[in-house]
């Protein structure tokens, strides 16, 4: 099941959004989702939408798999929908028993459930493009101005990739555990909810012991090769801005002018 | 000047209450002396416990002494001023391979500690291409490590320290978690490091074998050095070292007991040509030994082979039918981990399985309780086929237990005792029988019972093992299979838990398979060997007849016990002794009748 998420999931490709800059990419999936919320009426939302397009097209990545990362959240999708198609007062479409269908409850789900599905489909265009590496490297370099005020940004950051290079690992381990314990006749599928809960205990403990011993061994790894935090660090492929990456931002602010032009001619 | 120079190094763990008041103090190091010349290859050998990584951690700054001083290239390391430095200029690989790759592609780990001393941008690149190419990693630097195996991520680590330029390179057991292939290869690389770049070589190991190649050894004990010097002097006392809970390399055991029977041989050989040569001129020399020993020792030899026999009267437990089993199937990723495998397994067999990583043994095994379910072929237990769906394959689980590898990472109760427990409750069972079970399993893996109330955690690696073994016992399955039940153990470790599952097998007469990568204990111990390969079994038959083969073994990445070789060069050389010995005892016996 956990195999089946996209959502942070690298997509290996040549194309020219795979070959930009991390910083772009945070910066324009940030105006991205800030204007999918500003774009209140059909016009702005097409052209949110063709733009989106047409950058799913650049990526090289097939659409079958940014789709696949929806369906983790098929369910939060229909409720949300759901919610919003009966719960808002407004003039009334259709009623039977007691649920009623108004006018701004049918407009606001069809435009909740688009938005959140192209909300997905953006950013998972982002971390399909980009490595978790790269990812944690943009991160702190554009949010490195929050040092003055106290945030840990570079030990964050770094928190974050040795996580992501863990994950795979302690999967594993989940797996080889839970056989171990089934081979001892443990039972992971039967019974209720608390019960189930309860046979969790012979897979839990020995993740949580098995993850403490490998953050134990990895801290003196990491100190044995003189790490000291972000002060004087060096990198081996520090981030620079190309020419490409520059005519990115060019794309970016138009498309930021057309937008607010758009929305306030309308 | 020597590199390395400790001077009544101490160190102690204290163990503090929650007031910080001390609860307990354990000397790790006492009063350790010794000194490192630079471009040496040292050894440190001991077991676990002895404070051999305690020590490695002192030489990397990562510990500082508690008395004492420890001098690593002019630099003091209880001094902070010098801690980088000193970590630049000694630096360390560890056991476990992926606890200590800090990031997700090969390159970018090597790049991880020029980058946390601030080595400009340009050289890092070129010292990251020059590390990855001196462990012959290069080709694989933009992998994810967790593509690679045990061997490759160790190279990787070792490349990862010498993109620091060291001087001096310490590996605290970098090959116990590794399958022969990979210490190998790991063993080649750091030999060559230390050959053509002069590096000095700090190597902690439980493998004798890695030993004897190095110039110096130190052999370490309850924190102290107890011997010292060079390998052929170490090796000579045989007696001594056993009693020490360590071990000595198997050629160098063989010419040991030779040489007690008598042979003229010298008092230390530590090589395959070494003793090859010896023995010719013994043999040239015309020397016949005393009949009286060797009609004594035929006697126990047959004693002890003639209870090892299979029995073609017993029934079969186990039969796998063109059993098949692919990963991912009907994908880009298929592969095929069995491939139509046909075997059967008789009541009361001791049964050895051998092949690399990958070959299927481990898929292979998981098959036999329903952990996996085979994709073609049927499997069945007493007659009955396993995949039926009236079949109750939770009983099964019963009747056919698995330890898994490193079994020591399931324990999770608050007591060993309750730890046991856990099968037989499973099981069904009422608490008194429960109980009974448990009693008696840690009873069969001999635990002391001072450890039975205690938690599972405080107990000692090789105790911990035990422990994990009798929560699998206490379900009284009727055939127990153990993946490498041996792994990262030290040699007394070892001996104790395979002499463990022999007793255990001769007193309950269950049927016992053993996956193992140690041709050595697999020849010592059971009665019959399959070897995988690609999925396959290659070969199926006594310790004998499947090390007669090899020359194959080799090819698929294995060998054959160190005696047998001795004994093929000897018949090569014309000497008529039995080629197809397996064992220390069945190679001495040989070797003395020829020289009559």
């Amino acid at each position: 099941m956990l195999r089946d998420i996209t959502l942070g999931q690298y997509y290996p490709a040549e194309s020219v959004l795979h070959s930009l800059d991390p910083r772009v990419k945070l910066f324009s999936t940030l105006v991205f989702i800030i204007t999918l919320f500003s774009a209140n009426n059909v016009i702005l939302f097409g052209f949110v939408l063709i733009t989106l397009v047409g950058i799913i097209k650049m990526s090289h990545v097939p659409f079958s798999f940014m789709v696949k990362g929806l369906r983790s959240i098929v369910m939060l999708l229909i409720i949300a929908g759901l919610f919003n198609l009966f719960l808002t007062p407004g003039r009334e479409l259709v009623s039977f028993w007691i649920f009623s269908i108004s006018d701004v409850g049918l407009k606001n789900a069809v435009l909740m459930t688009s938005r959140m599905i192209l909300l997905i489909i953006g950013t998972s265009i982002m971390t399909l493009t980009t490595t978790p590496n790269q990812l944690t490297d943009g991160l702190e370099k554009s949010l490195g101005f929050m040092k003055r005020f106290g945030v840990p940004v570079h030990e964050i950051s770094m928190m974050m990739s040795i996580a992501l290079r863990f994950i795979p690992i302690l999967i594993e381990e989940t797996d080889k555990i839970m056989k171990a314990q089934m081979a001892r006749g443990a039972d992971f599928e039967s019974g209720g909810l608390i019960k189930k809960a309860k046979n969790m205990v012979p897979l839990l403990v020995p993740l949580f012991v098995s993850a403490f011993r490998r953050a134990n061994d990895l801290s003196f790894a990491m100190e044995a090769r003189c790490y000291n935090g972000g002060e004087g660090r060096t990198k081996m492929r520090p981030l620079t801005y190309s020419s490409l990456d520059q005519r990115a931002y060019i794309c970016i602010g138009i498309f930021i002018v057309v937008f607010y032009a758009a929305k306030v001619i309308l | 000047m020597s590199i390395i120079k400790s001077k009544n190094l101490v160190h102690e763990y204290i163990r503090r209450d929650e007031e910080g008041n001390v609860e307990s103090i354990q000397v790790a190091l006492d009063h350790v002396n010794l000194n490192v010349e630079p471009g040496q290859f040292i050894s440190i050998l001991g077991h676990n416990g002895s404070g051999k990584s305690t020590f490695a951690k002192h030489i990397n700054a990562l510990l500082t002494p508690s008395e004492g001083t420890l001098i690593v290239d002019g630099m003091n390391t209880s001094d902070d001023e010098f801690t980088f430095a000193v970590r630049q200029t000694a630096g360390m690989v560890f056991q476990n391979p992926d606890n200590q790759i800090i990031a997700s592609v090969v390159d970018e780990d090597v790049a991880f500690g020029p980058e946390n001393i601030g080595v400009p941008t340009q050289e890092i690149l070129k010292r990251v291409e020059k590390s990855l190419k001196m462990v012959g990693m290069y080709k694989y630097k933009n992998h994810s490590p967790n593509k690679l195996s045990g061997g490759q991520k160790q190279r990787v680590a070792i490349a990862g320290v010498m993109a620091m330029e060291p001087k001096c390179i310490i590996l605290d057991e970098p090959t116990a978690m590794l399958d022969p292939d990979g210490r190998k290869d790991v063993l080649q690389a750091v030999h060559t490091l230390n050959k053509e770049k002069g590096i000095t070589v700090i190597l902690i190991t439980h493998y004798m074998e890695e030993v004897v190649d190095s110039d110096y050894v130190f052999v370490m004990e309850k924190g102290k050095v107890f011997m010292e010097g060079k390998p052929r002097e170490i090796f000579k006392d045989v007696e001594l070292l056993k009693a020490h809970s360590l071990d000595v390399p198997q050629v160098t055991q063989l010419a040991y007991e030779l040489r007690q029977a008598g042979v003229p041989l010298p008092e230390c050989v530590l090589t395959r040509e070494e003793l090859i040569d010896e023995l010719k001129a013994a043999k040239a020399s015309g020397f016949t030994p005393n009949l009286s020993s060797l009609v004594e020792m035929e006697a126990e030899n047959n004693h002890f082979t003639g209870s090892g026999n299979s029995d073609t009267s017993k029934e079969n437990v186990l039969i796998l039918d063109h059993v098949s089993y692919k990963y991912s199937p009907n994908t880009a990723y298929e592969v095929k981990a069995l491939d139509d495998v046909s075997l059967s397994i008789k009541e009361g067999e001791f049964i050895g399985v051998i092949g690399h990583t990958g070959s299927g043994k481990s898929t292979l095994v998981q098959h036999l309780n329903g952990l996996i379910k085979s994709t073609d072929g049927v499997i069945y237990y007493r007659g009955q086929d396993i995949y039926d769906k009236d079949y109750d394959i939770k009983e099964l689980r019963t009747q056919v237990g698995i330890v898994f590898q490193y079994p020591e990472h399931q324990l999770f109760e608050t007591t060993v005792f309750k730890d046991v427990q856990f099968g037989p409750k499973n099981q069904g069972l009422d608490e008194k029988e429960q109980i009974k079970r448990a009693y008696e399993a840690l009873g069969l893996v001999g635990l002391p019972e001072e450890f039975y109330l205690a938690s599972p955690f405080e107990l000692s690696g090789g105790q911990k093992r035990r422990a994990a073994i009798a929560g699998v016992i206490a379900m009284k399955p009727a055939v127990i299979i153990l993946d490498e039940p041996t792994a990262g153990l030290d040699p007394k470790g070892r001996d104790d838990i395979l002499g463990m599952i022999t007793e255990m097998h001769r007193k309950r007469g269950d049927t016992v398979i053993l996956v193992s990568h140690s041709m050595e204990d697999v020849a010592n111990y059971v009665d019959r060997i399959i070897v995988m390969d690609a999925g396959k079994p290659a070969f199926d038959g006594t310790p004998k007849q499947v090390f007669a083969h090899y020359k194959e073994l080799e090819k698929m990445g294995l060998a054959a016990p160190q005696v047998t070789y001795v004994m093929n060069d000897l018949k090569n050389e014309g000497m008529n002794v039995d080629a197809s010995a397996t064992t220390v005892e069945a190679a001495k016996a040989s070797i003395l009748k020829a020289f009559n």
